[in-house]
């Protein structure tokens, strides 16, 4: 394997990065589209079928294709997918109002902390363990050059994965703050009680598969915990999962946890005087930290891209055909299958329960899941001991 | 060196959950209300000075506008009002299917009640699953009347006309599916976990407090006074009908949400009977063309699905409009509680009350 000198591991690294954000603005749009459907048949309706209100431009072009395509039975259900591109061009093109008397480089800035601290966490995500692929020999300047399953597998990957994303809760209180409103102010001030609180479960939570994998690196992790024991992370770690998905819920602030935005309470939440992209902006980095929550509990606790649970993947091999030898291969496609089963949690849980109140929130933290956590942290010591 | 302030807040008269244009002024120590006062009137239209420039028969149309969740229940009230003015008596036939096209319309208000009041508490799915079995109930408003939510179903004296053929098949399959719609909701709500937790001992207002600051309806009933209207001053024909008013003693959100429920099952045996005993006969009393009063007075009470919904009357002698009306809204009064409800609570309790009154704002500032 040849050694890639510095200019090309860093054009690799690009093409890393590259191949990661292609991930995600495929993953969240699609996201908000399921979304959409999905609580739409949970509620025993259509969800959208079409871009609103249009019969000219751009959106009625759009929307005449769609519904031209949409005669195939299988393409209907995707008329409302128009919409996402609508929705980008609306985000896009509204004015951005900043409030008179907001402070406008806090104002600024906060989307910006946001959806940052929302990407960079997939730096240290390894897809796939090894090599994800290598460019082939034709290729100009990296030909035959390796590519890995992820951008820096780094040794300290978990506490790198935890500092960054608890960045994000600064975008939101700073919006919170600099809006100079009431609302979001009480819902900065929510979210500022609410991350800080969740953050501890969700980091012990996360120390169990650290204890029994013995390593910090997400790949490193993910491989233990898949392959080195008798199943999945799942069942020995159920406990944790339960515990990380709650937590990761309200990290997201999703329901029941959407706290500072809660609609029926606080209007908007943080982002009520935010308008245009920079409202975009907090809205994608929602459903990438949903991504993010997703990768990590796939990674951690379902085995990552591994396929098969329950220690079957070794009785299944040696019955593969050839051409589904990839089968029992880690793959990142299996990987991506399981972090859109959690997404789609997400919204099953959102159509399916109510709100909590914001002191409820804070008891089930403090006073349930970090005792939980503690518990099962203890539970992991006892087994990596022992057995 | 530090401060502690209160922060007065505006909830609406824009906002998600105030259902309509209701305005409340809070005071708020960090999440906790500390004081609370509701501010009423963006939706006036002196609907009650309207009528005296109207003739009896026109002024019906007003009820309709007022709580326009339901309709038929003003409706009714207002037609009856006007009977004990003039002394005129209904047929039987009339009123049976007045009876029972107000237990219908309760039924619609409930379930919009529950339908906003889950969606405020965060749970969606409830809010269309309601929608859906009230689209239901429009729809036989439309089969009766031809309009779905401003009904004007009724006519002094009776009714305009008699009950569309094919209406009984429309009852038959509402009445087979409703009660497994019900548990629908019930599975989704009642034994969940948040649900409960952000509604038992939430917004609490007790018997006396209720009794004393006039509140009537599902929320009097909740704690523990057993005072329906149907039961103690039958009107239409609710002398005629077996049911039961049920009753909670907690008085907290989670009883009133008890108690509708429960009254949505009576509601449905109401109906039921209603289309059982239906009798033959006219629909219509025979009455003048133009009614013109005498000097007389009337008050009266019907218990509409937010309470006791009063229509006071005052005639002059020769004249074709009444010389005074005035309503006891019930969610004008019932609003009444809300500081009570909520002060000492917390932000988030002040939606499930505000849920939990089920109030309308056409009805309040009328």
């Amino acid at each position: 394997m040849p050694i890639p000198t510095l200019t090309q591991s860093i054009v690799i690294t690009l093409v890393q990065c590259l191949l990661v954000v292609i991930f995600v603005f495929v993953v969240v749009p699609l996201t908000v589209f399921a979304e959409r459907k999905v609580l739409g048949y949970l509620q025993q309706r259509l969800g959208s079928t079409r871009v609103a209100s249009g019969h000219v431009g751009i959106t009625g072009w759009m929307n005449r294709g769609m519904w031209k395509w949409g005669r195939i039975p299988v393409l209907s259900y995707w008329r409302g997918i128009p919409g996402l591109v609508a929705d980008v061009l609306k985000l896009i093109l509204k004015e951005d109002i900043i409030p008179a008397k907001a402070d406008r480089f806090v104002f600024f800035i906060a989307p910006a902390i946001s959806m940052v601290s929302a990407v960079v966490v997939f730096a240290a995500v390894s897809f796939v363990p090894g090599v994800f692929f290598t460019f082939p020999k034709w290729f100009p300047f990296v030909g035959g050059l390796p590519v890995s399953g992820g951008i820096a597998d780094i040794n300290v990957g978990l506490l790198w994965i935890l500092g960054v994303a608890s960045v994000g809760v600064y975008g939101i209180v700073l919006a919170g703050w600099a809006s100079n409103s009431k609302y979001p102010l009480l819902g900065g001030l929510r979210s500022a009680a609410q991350m800080v609180s969740y953050e501890v479960p969700l980091a012990i939570s996360l120390l169990a598969p650290v204890v029994l994998s013995a390593s910090l690196n997400f790949g490193e992790m993910s491989a233990r915990m898949a392959v080195g024991l008798p199943f999945w992370g799942l069942v020995p770690q159920i406990l944790g999962f339960l515990i990380y998905l709650t937590c990761g819920f309200a990290e997201t602030n999703r329901l029941p946890f959407d706290m500072p935005e809660a609609e029926n309470e606080l209007v908007a939440g943080f982002h009520t005087e935010y308008s245009g992209m920079k409202f975009g902006f907090f809205y994608l980095a929602e459903y990438i930290n949903m991504t993010v929550v997703a990768a990590l509990a796939s990674g951690f606790f379902l085995g990552g891209p591994w396929l098969l649970p329950f220690g079957l993947q070794g009785l299944v091999n040696p019955f593969l055909p050839a051409f589904l030898s990839w089968f029992g291969e880690p793959h990142a496609i299996f990987f991506v299958v399981k972090i859109i089963f959690l997404l789609f949690t997400y919204i099953w849980v959102r159509g399916t329960i109510p709100r909590y109140r914001y002191d409820q929130v804070m008891s089930v933290a403090w006073k349930y899941l970090i005792p939980l956590a503690l518990f099962n942290l203890l539970l992991a010591a006892l087994v990596r001991c022992f057995a | 060196m530090f401060k502690n302030e209160e922060m007065e807040i505006n909830l609406g008269p824009q906002h998600p959950s105030t259902h309509g244009v209701l305005r409340v002024k809070l005071r708020l120590d960090g999440e906790t209300i500390t004081h609370c006062r509701p501010m009423i009137g963006y939706l006036h239209r002196g609907v009650e000075k309207i009528c005296e420039n109207q003739t009896f028969f026109q002024g019906q149309v007003w009820t309709d506008r007022m709580d326009y969740c339901s309709a038929v229940a003003n409706n009714l009230g207002w037609a009856e009002a006007n009977e004990k003015l003039f002394g005129i008596t209904v047929p039987r036939r009339a009123q049976y299917i007045r009876t029972m096209l107000n237990e219908f319309n309760r039924l619609a208000s409930h379930l919009i009640w529950l339908a906003t009041h889950a969606l405020d508490i965060g749970a969606m799915t409830v809010f269309l699953y309601a929608f859906r079995e009230r689209e239901d109930i429009l729809d036989m408003n439309e089969a009766f009347c031809g309009s779905r939510l401003t009904t004007t179903a009724f006519r002094i004296g009776g009714l305009r006309e008699d009950l569309p053929p094919g209406f009984e098949k429309l009852v038959k399959k509402f009445l087979a599916k409703f009660p497994t719609c019900l548990e629908e909701y019930e599975n989704l709500l009642s034994e969940n976990r948040i649900w409960k937790k952000r509604t038992i001992g939430v917004a609490k207002l007790s018997a006396e407090d209720a009794i004393a600051l006039g509140v009537t309806g599902p929320v009097l009933r909740a704690a523990g006074v057993p005072y329906d209207i149907r039961k103690a001053f039958p009107y239409a024909a609710y002398a005629e009908m077996d049911f039961e008013v049920p009753t909670k003693t907690e008085a907290d959100t989670y009883a009133r949400y008890l108690v509708r429920m429960e009254e949505m099952r009576q509601s449905a045996r109401i109906i039921q009977q209603c289309m059982d005993g239906m009798p033959e006969g006219p629909v219509m009393a025979k009455i003048p063309k133009i009614l013109k009063a005498e000097v007389n007075e009337v008050y009266h009470a019907t218990e509409a699905p937010k309470g006791e919904l009063g229509y006071y009357l005052v005639g002059e002698k020769g004249s074709g409009n009444p010389y005074r009306f005035h309503v006891r809204a019930p969610g004008f009064i019932n609003l009444q509680s809300l500081p009570k409800m909520a002060e000492g609570g917390l932000i988030a309790d002040i939606v499930a009350a505000i849920g939990t009154l089920d109030i309308v704002l056409g009805e309040i500032d009328r």
